[in-house]
């Protein structure tokens, strides 16, 4: 006989969270941050010889760059924001730090036309998937990747 | 007779399941616990009451204060998975169900839920 189901009440008792997802990943930043430099490049070797095509162009380029920026501050302030705990910045004490630097990277590869920003905002975004996969006890490696800006992806392993 | 001291239990205390993490460590996923209906509550005792939002649905949260107008202030004892008073505030006295008092099961962990001194 199964004492649980014979003694289960019928009457539930919620401890819940109202929305207890757990559902925290930095790859979107990760895509965001390569999606960056991809605009970058774009921009950079636009041809000019349509001076009406080429303003269109920019203007598209320019717009995805503010968006996946955007996206990047994001979805980085999420995790850091809601996913990590006080203990785990012991472990990471330069976790804030981190998070500031991309933040600042962002803002820049926004405003400008900045490959180094834009290298240096992917290589932050890295090292922070990084620490998040270890702590949810996970190894990392990093992937080349499928897109045209090649580079590297932070897997869990 | 022991018919109606079952009959009697019955009224003043009432099985629940608890469901979810925001209770851990004190109360687990899946604990089947007594609540009684008939007693106070003081700061510091585990409370079963109505969701001030959605009446139908029970809660359990950790009696945190009293105000002296007998209004409720309510937390998780696992703040990070916890929707609570910080949410939806105090809640009046009349959303209480009651105290829980026993945990039933798990086996291993069964026993009376000593109250806060």
């Amino acid at each position: 006989m199964d004492l649980r189901k014979l003694f289960a009440p019928t009457r539930v008792a919620h401890a819940h969270c109202d929305i207890p997802c757990g559902i925290y990943d930095p790859h979107q930043a990760q895509l965001a941050a390569h999606s960056v430099i991809r605009m970058v490049e774009l921009i950079t070797a636009l041809e000019r010889s349509d001076e009406s095509t080429a303003e269109h162009q920019i203007a598209r380029y320019t717009a995805v760059k503010e968006e996946h920026a955007e996206l990047v501050k994001r979805e980085v302030r999420i995790i850091w924001g809601d996913y990590f705990k006080p203990e785990q910045l012991q472990e990471y004490p330069n976790l804030h730090t981190l998070v500031f630097e991309i933040m600042k990277l962002a803002s820049t590869a926004r405003q400008q036309i900045n490959k180094e920003a834009s290298q240096s905002l992917l290589g932050k975004v890295q090292e922070f998937a990084e620490i998040f996969y270890k702590t949810k006890g996970r190894e990392t490696k990093r992937v080349a990747t499928v897109y045209p800006t090649g580079g590297e992806l932070v897997q869990p392993v | 007779m022991i018919l109606a001291a079952w009959v009697a239990a019955q009224r003043r205390f009432i099985a629940f399941a608890v469901s979810g993490s925001s209770m851990e460590p004190s109360f687990c996923d899946g604990d089947f616990i007594l609540v009684d209906v008939g007693s106070g509550l003081r700061p510091g005792d585990p409370a079963i009451f109505r969701d001030p939002r959605q009446p139908q649905r029970e809660l359990i949260k950790r009696v945190k204060a009293i105000s002296p107008d007998g209004w409720l202030n309510l937390a998780g004892d696992n703040p990070d998975a916890s929707t609570d008073s910080r949410v939806f505030g105090a809640i009046e006295p009349a959303l209480i169900v009651g105290r829980a008092c026993v945990r039933y099961w798990p086996p291993k962990r069964a026993g009376l839920l000593r109250r806060a001194r």
